[in-house]
């Protein structure tokens, strides 16, 4: 029992990794990005390319990555999502959009591959990042052996989910984040940069995309397509858990993490995926604000 | 004795401990014009959404015509002959103002009822009327979002001669409006006045004496007082509660 | 706006009937065959418009009433196909049925495999035929019901859309047994129609299907016309004033999002006959997605235009893609597209002729509209 546990809250902290960025940029700001997996799978590319280019070890390319999908974000936000606020189901277009051509950007190396030129470590084919040696052993707990990278996983996770907190409800930043969700006016009215908050939120939400990616390089292979079905799931998990709350989209992600290790494991890895979905459509249909929204008047 | 239009009886509703309209009783006979008043929060706006069954009250009936239409869905009670204007306007942006209006002619509500083109002589002469009465008859082409703030209040004005309902709400039918715009409003509710029963809500107190006969005064979700103009304002319950001092009244 | 425009709009349409129908004489069956499919597409185009830009609900899962559609046609014709006849028995069984019997299982289609009895009914053709529109309008109405009837809308209905087939995939994966799995229903039969097959390289078969695409676009065009289609739009700018007025405003678009659950189906009956499979890659998220952008190209809110968008974009597909090189550049492209095209073209190509025209026509005589503003 304890090891399904610990698979569901492994499976939870992937899930969580994905929906932290989500959760900043669809629950804080209203924007669907669509390309979130693409920026957690050019999250895992950086770690590909320390690797092989700089010689760096995943650890390095945690803040590599933050940094490289964050300004992306950043230029996305002023390029495309600008221009669409208020128009939500467009931005999921415009989005998806970009998420295609990021991939074709990995896949055709940049368009080098017209040139005839090749990058190490791009193209359509699989890549590996190897694990650093510490976090490859087994730790044995209550018994039980724990892969020690998928604990570091779980922590790091805590780690990012206390920062992500920290910075919308302790900071200067976070509190015209959360002005601006209640009313954007108010919030340019009483001298906040809007424009500005806003793609710093919007960098800051495809920064924790990026790390994701980097802590997924090294356990799954990485290819460019590997950030299609992210998405999906990361969305479920903030709608879930109620738009605008942090907590939920932890504990949503908590339980359904469980549901899918439960059931995949009881039954098979088909049926793990359908339960989550199943569950998924009946949150929203039961209620609609998610499982865990503060409803007022 | 006729029945009444419209009828409450201990009408209440609360948002956790939050009593937001506590036993509100009112009769509003055939044909009236009766202004509610409040200050922000006495639950006016509450009120209209409990009738119109926008809010599922807590305790209490509504009687619109005798009919018990408490906690009924708002289009069955829309269907049984109320008709709403809301605070902020609400028309059908992505339509020709004509079209909204002729949204607004409701004969039959249902979908396979409207699988039918166009409108009869006479629907189409009631739009034509409409959309001179309400002075929107030079924009009958023009999308609704489109249209000036005022128009807007306008043509949802319209739209209500339009669904031609017994009792009609209306929720502050002035608010953001210049004097020239508030005068040509009050005089469409007062074209209004007869043929439907209306209940508004208006803080305007200079309006409110152009259109008002009686008035309920609403405060923390209580009736405070009820009576014609010149009662309320004479009323030193009322003064106290809600007009407070001279000039904040005016305000 | 809307008198403004009628002529034109009659003008589109028969051009472009005129112009699906002429393709014969210009092309040969093998691209006939091919834009047969587009017609297809292009009907699913107008399914997405119909909802999305009408009802204002962007089904994020009009695969599912595709794949529907597509699996109940498929199955009939698997049965009637060479290899599922020549088994020695006298009832057709598919052969990946034989392949994935338990070893004793009766070789029937009642019992070789669990569930293999559903397949029993789409023996008889026109079964297949009423279930490739029957079924997207039973799970369309059961959907519409819950979902609208809770008030659920945007994004959100999107999310339970797309979910739903995400869901709809795995479990048509899962249920390898009678579903063949991954592989998808290939080696079909024809349809026969009053004793001539359905070949789907004959001519006959391209006109076919032009003139149901010609039928159900006209159908649908005079359905968004009537005060139904009226009120339906008037629900998409404002659902709490439509139910102020009496409106049952989740009947209008449960009934709407049926008609294009059944136009979805009727195309995935209709590319099964043309393209001989089905897979469950039509459940796959990125297809659904990519009815969306050729909506969106076309114009979300005109039928014909996102009707032409679907055709337009897969012929330019096509012809990009018999450039190996291309192929995967071509992807970039249609991202790229489809990027400017939400930014710059919101109403996609058939807002931007509609704009076009009216200037035209503003120019060669001024507006009236324009002398009443300044008389104002």
């Amino acid at each position: 029992m304890f090891d399904i546990l610990f698979i569901g809250l492994s499976l939870s902290s992937i899930l969580l990794l994905v929906a932290l960025g989500l959760a900043v940029t669809y629950g804080a700001m209203g924007i669907i990005n669509m390309a979130h997996g693409e920026m957690v799978m050019l999250g895992a590319y950086v770690a590909v390319l320390a690797n092989i280019w700089l010689g760096a070890n995943l650890l390095l390319a945690i803040p590599l990555a933050f940094v490289v999908t964050g300004a992306l974000g950043y230029a996305m936000e002023r390029m495309v999502v600008r221009r669409l606020y208020g128009r939500l189901l467009d931005t999921l277009l415009a989005t998806w959009g970009i998420a295609i051509l990021l991939q074709q950007a990995i896949r055709l190396e940049f368009g080098l591959v017209f040139f005839g030129l090749h990058v190490e470590g791009l193209g359509a084919g699989l890549q590996n990042v190897p694990v650093p040696g510490f976090l490859q052993a087994t730790l044995t707990v209550f018994g039980q052996e724990l892969n020690t990278y998928r604990l570091f996983i779980v922590a790091v996770t805590v780690v990012l989910t206390v920062l992500t907190w920290h910075v919308l409800y302790r900071t200067a930043l976070g509190m015209k984040v959360r002005a601006i969700i209640r009313n954007p006016q108010m919030a340019a009215a009483c001298g906040i940069d809007v424009r500005q908050t806003n793609s710093i939120t919007f960098a800051l939400g495809s920064g924790l995309a990026g790390v994701a990616g980097v802590l997924m390089a090294g356990f799954r292979s990485v290819s460019p397509d590997m950030g299609a079905t992210m998405v999906v799931d990361g969305f479920m998990v903030v709608v879930t858990g109620g738009v605008g709350s942090l907590l939920g989209t932890v504990a949503a992600a908590g339980i359904l993490g469980e549901i899918n290790a439960l059931t995949a494991i009881t039954f098979n890895e088909i049926t793990g995926r359908a339960a989550v979905l199943l569950v998924v459509i009946l949150v929203i249909l039961l209620k609609p604000a998610g499982l865990f929204s503060f409803k007022g008047r | 004795m006729t029945t009444l239009a419209l009828e409450t009886e201990g009408l209440s509703v609360s948002f956790g401990r939050f009593r937001a309209v506590d036993g509100v009783s009112i009769q509003v006979a055939q044909g009236e014009l009766r202004v509610l008043l409040g200050a922000n929060g006495a639950g006016k706006t509450t009120l209209m959404d409990l009738i119109s069954g926008r809010t599922r009250s807590t305790a209490g009936r509504v009687l619109l015509e005798g009919r018990d239409v408490t906690n009924q869905r708002e289009y069955r009670i829309a269907r049984a002959g109320l008709g709403r204007k809301f605070q902020i306007p609400s028309v059908f942006g992505g339509l020709s103002v004509r079209q909204n209006l002729e949204v607004s002619l409701v004969r039959h509500p249902g979908v396979f009822a409207n699988l039918r083109f166009g409108l009869g002589t006479t629907d189409r002469q009631r739009v034509s009327e409409i959309l001179h009465l309400v002075g929107l008859a030079d924009l009958a082409t023009a999308d609704a979002a489109t249209l000036s703030h005022g128009q807007t209040q306008w043509l949802e004005l319209g739209m209500l001669m339009g669904q031609s309902p017994k009792v009609i709400l209306l929720d502050e039918p002035t608010a953001g409006m210049t004097q020239a715009e508030t005068a040509k409003t009050a005089e469409i509710i007062n074209g209004l006045r007869g043929r439907h029963t209306l209940l508004v809500v208006e803080h305007d107190m200079a309006f409110v004496r152009e259109i008002a006969e009686r008035i309920t005064v609403l405060h923390l979700g209580k009736v405070l007082a009820e009576g014609s103009v010149a009662e309320i304002e004479a009323n030193a319950a009322v003064k106290a509660a809600y007009l407070g001092t001279q000039e904040i009244s005016e305000c | 706006m809307a008198e403004l425009s009628r002529n034109y709009r009659v003008w589109a349409y028969l051009i472009f009937f005129a112009a699906i129908l002429a393709l014969p004489l210009v092309g040969d069956e093998f691209w006939l065959n091919r834009v047969a499919k587009y017609l297809c597409y292009g009907m699913l185009g107008a399914a997405i418009a119909l909802t999305w830009g009408y009802a204002g609900v962007l089904n994020l899962g009009q695969g599912l009433f595709f794949g529907l559609g597509a699996y109940s046609m498929a199955m009939s014709l698997k049965l009637s196909s060479h290899t599922s006849l020549q088994q020695g028995s006298d009832k057709p069984i598919p052969d990946f049925m034989l392949w994935n019997a338990q070893p004793g299982a009766a070789p029937d289609l009642c019992c070789i495999t669990p569930g293999s009895w559903l397949w029993l009914p789409f023996q008889s053709q026109w079964f297949g035929v009423a279930m490739a529109i029957v079924l997207p309008v039973v799970v369309a109405t059961i959907l519409g019901k819950i979902i609208f009837g809770q008030r659920i809308s945007g994004v959100f209905v999107s999310i339970i859309s797309l979910a739903l087939v995400l869901l709809a995939r795995l479990v048509l994966v899962d249920a390898q047994p009678i579903t063949n799995g991954f592989n998808g229903l290939t080696d079909l039969g024809f349809l026969q129609v009053f004793g001539a097959e359905i070949d789907p390289y004959a001519v006959s078969t391209y006109y076919i299907i032009a003139v149901i695409l010609i039928v159900v676009l006209v159908l649908v065009r005079l359905l968004v016309a009537t005060r139904s289609g009226l009120v339906l739009q008037a629900t998409r700018d404002s659902q709490t004033r439509a139910l102020y007025l009496g409106y049952d405003v989740p009947a209008y678009q449960t009934f709407f999002f049926t008609v294009s659950a059944a136009m979805s189906g009727l195309a995935g009956m209709l590319y099964v006959l043309v393209a001989e499979f089905a897979s469950p890659s039509f459940l796959d998220l990125a297809f659904s997605v990519s009815m969306v952008v050729w909506a969106a190209v076309g114009g979300r809110g005109s039928i014909l235009g996102a009707c032409v968008g679907a055709i337009l974009i897969n012929t330019i597909e096509a012809k990009v893609s018999e450039v190996e090189q291309l192929v995967e550049a071509w992807k970039a492209i249609i991202g790229l597209i489809f990027v400017l095209a939400v930014i710059f073209l919101p109403q996609g190509l058939a807002g931007f002729a509609h704009d076009v025209m009216r200037r035209i026509r503003e120019r060669r005589q001024p507006a009236p509209t324009l002398n009443r503003e300044l008389r104002q």
